[in-house]
């Protein structure tokens, strides 16, 4: 492990020697220099500034080395007898005895600073590896926030950012190292994922599993925040359809309980005994003609929903277009004249293949709407003919047309077309284009022309049968 | 035409409905027998046959096309049904298990009326030759067709096509009872034999062919003569 220096390279114990020899020879000189003006006891202390010195420096082998060599000097070059190591003073005996325990004792203290030194000098390092390691989880965490889809590659991402291209990681079910890479599984409850770390890396198996449980964590709330997010945005999505459920329900209860209300007053005043007879027959008119509307308003819905449910399924025949529209304005109501519709249709319209009953139902729609439209002066025109592959049939009125900003939301049903709201729900239009189109036509809007609007329903022009006789 | 012997079961499960119909169909001079559900239906039809069946074709206890099926085992009397609105399979459904005619619910009672006198009119009719609607003047018997005493030139099909519905006139003809009355068994599916000869039918007899008043085509379903 690198951060664990070795104490005893050759390297530091020339070092060390020099330093200490150095120290020693410094007290020495001043010894020296000092000698006639104090006692050699006195001077040996000296030797302790250096025995301080080197104890901090190098540590306590190197200060007993100091302290020991400091005596013998002292005791040969400066302590009667001089040049012997012997004593003949005992006051000398105790000062060197007590600069040797000096030194032993400071020597220790020194070192065990030393230690203490290195020590932290170790855990700012594991600080600063820890450090790294929670920069690496924040950016995963902010990742995870920033609600990117693919988590793994975005902490990946974040790890060669913060790791210096060391780490990444992979969602397989089994390991995919790269060369030289060590692999982990993370603890995840979820998805399997692995983490790779470089194999020339500074990341040890204990970093390694001190990250990986954080890691796997967060791909574990990851993993269930994508799962909310789903159940969240079915949770929208029926709530949306609710919301347009209410709209419809709220139009379409409205447009029943008209009528109903109006039956209801007129059975009520058929009750009262003072109505007039005159009166009677317009309240059961009142009764006819809003169970009509009813009537109307309910098939159309129910033509709706099967429209919508795609639910329509034709009963395919010969049709003739003609025929069908005839019976479409005899189903029109009567408070529509029928003396409105100017028909200019070719007798001999080709047959096309569809159901008749539902193109009368669209055709009904169709030429209804161009009559709430029209101006009570003009006819709603129906003329047709056949060409270019196609047998059509146009529906045009002189009504005021529609505005450019409404054409592709007219077909759409509870759109109120040209802002008229007799019809409420405006389901005509919707239904009419349900129907063509279930049949295998088309029904388009034409430009606003000077003839007014014109809406056209084309039917494939197919071979015709054989006629007989 | 008086409708005063006639005995008209009526086979619906709602009382309003029933009451209605019960007032209605007294008013007009018939006899009302009710029942509710199917059972009862079958039974009252084998203990005492109608004249004539107003069918709902939803019932409690089973279906009312399950209704005509077995009473057309062993009855000709005419049903009418009752079908919902926007039902067009139900009504070919019912009509193919041997139902002569149907109306839409709602329905006005002058709607129910020209069926009931329709379906009631082929045993009191029997032995006139000659159908009159309107200006037009069908002779079964001649083989003639008059409009305002004009005579109208069709090609036999044609007059076999129009005398099939002068025959039960007001009464619906399915697509298929023409088919096969007119050209035989094996045509049923060819209705546009139907549409190309009605088409010139019409245009020979109507005076307005594009709005006709005596042809009345029923969608996917059949034809029937008008009698106003």
């Amino acid at each position: 492990m690198n951060h664990m220096r070795s104490r005893f390279s050759i390297g530091r114990i020339a070092a060390t020697t020099l330093e200490t020899l150095a120290w020693v020879g410094l007290a020495t000189a001043l010894v020296a220099i000092l000698d006639s003006i104090a006692t050699p006891a006195g001077l040996g202390s000296l030797y302790l500034i250096a025995v301080l010195a080197v104890a901090i420096r190098r540590g306590q082998v190197a200060a007993l080395a100091a302290a020991v060599l400091g005596v013998l000097i002292l005791n040969f070059f400066f302590i009667q007898p001089l040049h012997q190591l012997t004593i003949a003073d005992s006051d000398n005996v105790v000062a060197l005895g007590v600069l040797l325990l000096a030194a032993l004792v400071v020597g220790r203290l020194a070192g065990q600073s030393r230690q203490r030194a290195a020590e932290a000098e170790l855990r700012a390092e594991q600080a600063a590896a820890r450090e790294r390691e929670a920069a690496m989880l924040a950016d995963a965490a902010t990742a995870l926030l920033g609600g990117t889809d693919d988590l793994v590659s975005a902490i990946s991402a974040g790890l060669d950012a913060a790791g210096r291209g060391e780490l990444r990681l992979g969602a397989s079910s089994a390991p995919q190292p790269k060369d030289g890479e060590i692999s982990l599984r993370l603890p995840t409850e979820a998805r399997s994922v692995w983490l790779y770390a470089a194999g020339s890396t500074s990341w040890t198996d204990a970093d390694l599993n001190r990250i990986a449980t954080p890691l796997a964590r967060l791909l574990d709330v990851a993993a269930e925040r994508e799962a909310a997010a789903a159940r969240g945005a079915e949770a929208e999505a029926a709530r949306q359809a609710d919301a347009a459920k209410t709209v419809i329900l709220h139009a379409v209860s409205h447009d029943l309980r008209s009528p109903l209300t109006a039956i209801r007053t007129a059975a009520a005043g058929l009750r009262e005994e003072g109505t007039t007879a005159e009166d009677r027959i317009a309240l059961i008119d009142a009764i006819e003609e809003e169970s009509d509307r009813l009537t109307r308003l309910i098939a159309n819905l129910l033509d709706l929903s099967r429209i919508e449910a795609g639910a329509v399924n034709p009963r395919t025949d010969w049709c003739d277009l003609l025929d069908v529209i005839s019976i479409a304005i005899s189903h029109i109501p009567e408070l529509h004249e029928p003396h409105r519709i100017q028909i200019e249709l070719d007798g001999e319209l080709p047959l096309v293949r569809a159901d008749a009953s539902q193109l009368e139902r669209a055709f009904a729609n169709l030429i209804e709407n161009a009559l709430r439209f029209s101006p009570s002066d003009q006819p709603v025109r129906v003329s047709g003919g056949a060409g270019a592959g196609k047998v059509t049939v146009r529906v045009v009125d002189r009504g005021p047309g529609v505005p450019a900003s409404e054409r592709a939301a007219i077909f759409e049903p509870f759109h109120s077309g040209r802002g008229d709201g007799r019809d409420g729900v405006g389901l005509g239009l919707a239904i009419s284009k349900g129907f063509v189109e279930a049949n295998g036509g088309e029904l388009r809007l034409q430009a606003d022309s000077a003839d007014g609007t014109a809406f056209a329903v084309s039917f494939p022009l197919v071979e015709q049968p054989a006629t007989v006789a | 035409m008086s409708a005063g012997e006639s005995r008209v079961l009526v086979v619906d499960d709602e009382p309003q409905i029933v009451r209605g119909l019960r007032v209605i169909l007294t008013n007009a001079g018939y006899q009302v027998e009710e029942a509710t559900t199917k059972r009862e239906a079958l039974d009252a039809v084998s203990v005492r046959p109608p004249d004539a069946i107003v069918l709902d074709l939803v019932l409690p206890d089973g279906d009312g096309i399950e209704v005509c099926t077995d009473i057309r085992r062993w009855s000709q009397v005419p049903i009418v049904v009752l079908s919902a609105v926007g039902d067009e399979r139900q009504k070919v459904r019912a009509l193919d298990a041997g139902a002569d005619d149907y109306v839409t619910k709602p329905f006005g009672s002058e709607e129910l009326l020209a069926r009931m006198r329709a379906v009631l009119r082929r045993k009191s009719d029997e032995g006139d030759s000659a159908v009159r609607v309107g200006e037009l003047e069908i002779d079964l018997a001649d083989r003639a067709v008059r409009r305002d005493g004009e005579q109208l030139h069709l090609t036999p099909i044609e007059f076999d096509l129009l005398s099939q519905l002068a025959e039960h006139p007001g009464r619906l003809v399915t697509h298929r009872q023409l088919l096969q009355e007119v050209w035989g068994p094996g045509y049923e599916d060819e209705t546009h034999y139907l549409r190309v000869h009605f088409a010139h039918v019409r245009a020979k007899i109507e005076p307005d062919p594009s709005n006709p008043r005596y042809v009345i085509t029923e969608p996917g379903i059949g034809y029937r003569l008008r009698v106003d």
